[in-house]
């Protein structure tokens, strides 16, 4: 008998799971021995952490300003990804929200309940607009929507910081930094938490259904696992792909919508504070499904939300990308671990004992 | 050293006796597990003469071609140059003792210069490689040896015909004594084809030799000193082509012994083949992006009821003929006619829920999503209709209950619905894609080489599938390329050359002699006298 390790195809969730929860204890064991190398007590930062993320009241409120934009960025990346096509530009489309809901919201008097639709109405037809030209480059012809998604962000978070420091500036403190503070908000639920929260995550929920419960959903799921396939069956993959696309792209604005009528209130450069590129790490965590987008993204918030603390700390603020950048080596390494399993291996057994009883003269 | 510039007479050069062989090959055995590919196969090519290599698909052309460019080593047997046993490691071994191959499918850079791909990895490529410098040496390349290419045009703008000089350029470049040619007439045009004869003639002037893979007979006829035909791994005889005539190349390439069982004979009570037809081409034809016809004119009637075989040798316009008649791929001319009123063009769709079915030739490339488990797979053709399709959602019971039904019907043990598709043995997912068709195949089935990769057990499960279709009066085309499983099982059988229907003929009194050479591109009549049961196939 010998044992030796084999490579099965398909993994149980719950045997990922483990693995995956495993990954993430052996990250932040690597990160507490490193803070204990450089002089800190990791006790106490462990500690600091714990109360000020999930140990408190303002801990839980700002994990959850945090887990509303990576929810809907999230989702935006994990709905393409589905279709075999990568959002890298839920950055770039973030801003353009945030762009679309700050226009309406400066410049078109009224009531919050009139304005707030209206603010979120641009901002998505924003968002959509600016992954529209990646969305039919890829679909019609074929042009690799990952270069074109991501080199747009860089144009869209330089127009918003032209327009927050040029023509849209606060007029009142007449400070180059920011537009002035928009006149209506997403009204609060909870401290600070504002109905952007609840509404991220029914969208989240609702995606999920959508995905793996609907005709459409159908329809994309194969068109992401084998194009070819798809054309056989009469799925009309283009279309799919620019719907897909399209959704993502108001997603991601709708993150930002949230962001700068719900958080901020007012139209800054950085908004997006990374949330559009989070957003692909969440994506990565879930794995494709979109009922993973929740537990991937609250990890990510979580991490967040600690680089926050330690920065309190004088800890420098790569610390929180490298910690995230720990948890995806490590879960990467993870997946694949949880393909092996050990087998014990016999050796043939060459007798008589099954094969001479069937043996006839 | 060779100058085709100077050597215009056309006929095999003197070469003193005692010459020996430039290729010669000694009981050549070539195994993969569970198949022989080359068994005892003996070959010499004599300088100064084209030699033309026959064989059915699969008959072991392109695995003995493999061996004597040393992308294979053999199993058995010697391989011996000029007289001297050699053993070749690695291509670039055959390529430095003088052979050279030029592959069906073109092995270029398309967005590559000429000029760039003819140096591309040539120990000659000088160490400053400029695009002038290159172009220069491309174009002395050129007229050295009588192919006219232009070194400046980028590969991919070139057509099929120029493309092959190209390559056809790259490997005399490398002094190559030997140069094998896999199909080179397929993509050309006639033209082109009389171009690259005159050069192959001038090449062989210079006592240099030629393979010549090919299925056309009166081309193989027309420019072939010696002809070898192979069937199943093995030599059967080489001839000299003076005495050879294309009826007899044709009855021994496929005129292996043949066992017919009728699997034509109905079942009591079975459907009788209907009057009208159900599906018809009028005229169809479809170029490729390079504007090449790939099927030409062809103008058919599917009758409910009976089964059409499409015989001929593959990459001859099986795949767009199949996808026409499923609705994958639109018409640049003819139309396609459902129930005689014009069908809606390239609408897979329209055409699954008209009841027309399609086993495609690939069926994990093009039929499955390999990643996806069963009940996805299974659900791929009625996703969109009720009990699983309604009021547009997806439902997952219902997909399972009709994977379920389906993996009964096709008598595969699956361990859980739930498993990847890729996991299962391809048999058992060609008979699970069988029966999923089957299920939505009122009207038409469409099976492109149903039985490819089955074992004989699996193979006999899947025609059975087919003659009960046909039994309850769906029409089934059957696309083949083993002319025993048409012969037993059709009623009509179509060939195919070169995107045409040469003849559609009845299969109860259809002889392998006819079918051959139709598949060689002889038209019945002209080629066999005795042609008698051959039916107008419908050619205007």
């Amino acid at each position: 008998m010998a044992g030796t390790l084999q490579r099965q195809p398909t993994v149980t969730p719950a045997r990922r799971l483990a693995w995956r929860a495993g990954a993430v204890v052996t990250a932040l064991a690597i990160t507490t021995l490193f803070l204990a190398l450089s002089g800190r007590d990791p006790r106490l930062l462990a500690d600091l952490v714990v109360r000020s993320t999930v140990g408190s009241r303002f801990g839980l409120e700002d994990l959850a300003l945090f887990l509303t934009p990576l929810l809907l960025t999230g989702a935006a990346v994990t709905v393409t990804g589905r279709i075999g096509v990568w959002n890298i530009g839920a950055e770039g489309q973030f801003y353009a929200g945030a762009i679309g809901a700050t226009a309406v919201g400066l410049f078109l008097p009224g009531p919050a309940w009139l304005v707030l639709p209206l603010m979120a109405a641009s901002g998505i037809a924003c968002g959509m607009g600016w992954i529209l030209v990646p969305a039919l480059a890829r679909a019609y012809a074929g042009v690799n929507e990952i270069i074109t998604t991501l080199l747009l962000n860089f144009v869209a978070g330089l127009l918003t910081t032209y327009l927050a420091v040029g023509p849209w500036h606060d007029r009142v403190t007449g400070a180059l930094a920011s537009t002035g503070r928009l006149p209506v908000r997403i009204p609060e639920i909870w401290g600070v938490v504002h109905w952007g929260f609840p509404i991220a995550l029914v969208i989240v929920l609702a995606l999920a259904w959508l995905t793996t419960r609907t005709r459409w959903g159908y329809q994309i799921t194969i068109g992401g696992a084998n194009e070819q396939a798809a054309r056989y069956a009469g799925i009309p993959v283009r279309a799919r792909i620019l719907g897909v696309m399209l959704l993502s792209g108001g997603l991601a604005a709708l993150a930002g919508v949230f962001e700068v009528a719900g958080t901020v209130h007012r139209l800054q450069g950085g908004l997006a504070n990374n949330f559009g590129y989070f957003g692909i790490v969440v994506a990565v965590l879930a794995r494709g499904s979109c009922l993973n987008v929740l537990p991937a993204a609250l990890l990510m918030a979580f991490i967040l939300n600690a680089g926050i603390v330690l920065q309190t700390q004088q800890l420098t603020g790569s610390t929180v990308l490298a910690i995230t950048g720990l948890v995806l080596f490590m879960i990467a390494i993870a997946d694949e671990l949880a393909h092996y399993q050990p087998v014990t291996v016999r050796p043939a057994t060459v007798g008589p004992i099954t094969v001479g009883k069937e043996a006839r003269p | 050293m060779t100058d085709l510039l100077h050597a215009r007479n056309d006929g095999p050069p003197p070469i003193p006796p005692g010459t020996p062989p430039i290729l010669q090959l000694q009981g050549i055995c070539k195994y993969f597990p569970g198949v022989i590919a080359n068994q005892d196969v003996s070959l010499d090519i004599a300088p100064g003469e084209i030699h033309a290599l026959l064989g059915e698909n699969g008959a072991g052309k392109s695995t003995l071609m493999n061996v004597v460019t040393g992308i294979y080593q053999p199993d058995g047997g010697e391989i011996i140059l000029d007289g001297y046993g050699q053993v070749f490691a690695a291509p670039q071994d055959a390529i430095r003792a003088g052979i050279g191959m030029v592959h069906q499918h073109f092995k270029l850079v398309p967005a590559f210069t000429v000029a760039e791909n003819i140096h591309l990895g040539w120990r000659d490529t000088p160490f400053l490689a400029s695009s002038k410098v290159l172009e220069t040496r491309t174009r002395a390349l050129s007229e050295r040896f009588g192919f006219s290419v232009r070194p400046d045009a980028i590969v991919a703008d070139l057509s099929a015909g120029e493309q092959q000089r190209v390559e056809i350029l790259r490997v005399l470049a490398r002094q190559a004594r030997l140069l094998i040619l896999d199909e080179p007439t397929a993509v050309l045009t006639p033209a082109e084809t009389r171009d690259l004869f005159r050069a192959l003639r001038a090449f062989r002037a210079q006592g240099n030799a030629v393979i010549l893979i090919s299925h056309k007979l009166d081309e193989v006829i027309d420019i072939s000193d010696r002809i070898s035909i192979l069937r199943a791994g093995r030599n059967v005889g080489t001839y000299r082509t003076a005495d050879c005539t294309a009826a007899g190349l044709a009855t021994t390439m496929v005129g292996r012994e043949i066992v017919r069982r009728d699997l034509r004979a109905r079942a009591p009570g079975a459907t009788p083949i209907a009057p009208t037809p159900v599906l018809s081409l009028r005229g169809a034809t479809c170029r490729d992006p390079r504007g090449v016809e790939t099927l030409r004119d062809v103008t058919l009637d599917l009758h409910g009821g009976e089964i059409l075989g499409i015989a001929g040798v593959a990459g001859n316009g099986q795949r767009e003929l199949t996808q026409v008649l499923t609705g994958m791929m639109p018409l640049s001319a003819g139309e396609i006619l459902l129930d005689g009123t014009p069908a809606p063009l390239a609408d897979p769709a329209a055409f699954a829920r008209a009841g027309i079915g399609h086993i495609p030739e690939d069926r994990l490339r093009s039929g499955l999503a390999p990643a996806l488990d069963i009940t996805d797979n299974m659900a791929l053709r009625e996703y969109d209709r009720p009990p699983i399709g309604r009021h547009g959602l997806y439902d997952h019971t219902a997909a399972n209950h009709l994977a379920q039904t389906i993996v009964e019907a096709a008598e595969v043990r699956v361990p859980d619905l739930a498993t990847p598709i890729r996991n299962l043995s391809g048999g058992n997912q060609q008979r699970l894609v069988a029966r999923r068709e089957i299920r939505i195949a009122s009207r038409v089935l469409v099976a492109a080489y149903p039985s490819r990769g089955l074992d004989i057990g699996a193979i006999a499960t899947v025609l059975r599938y087919l003659t009960e279709l046909r039994d309850q009066g769906v029409a089934v085309v059957l696309v083949s390329e083993d002319l025993e499983e048409l012969l037993n099982v059709a009623d009509r059988i179509g060939v195919l050359f070169h995107g045409r229907l040469m003849a559609t003929i009845d299969a109860a009194t259809a002889d392998m002699e006819t079918i051959g050479l139709l598949m060689g591109g002889r038209s019945a009549h002209n080629g066999a006298p005795h042609g008698g049961s051959t039916q107008d196939g419908g050619q205007a």
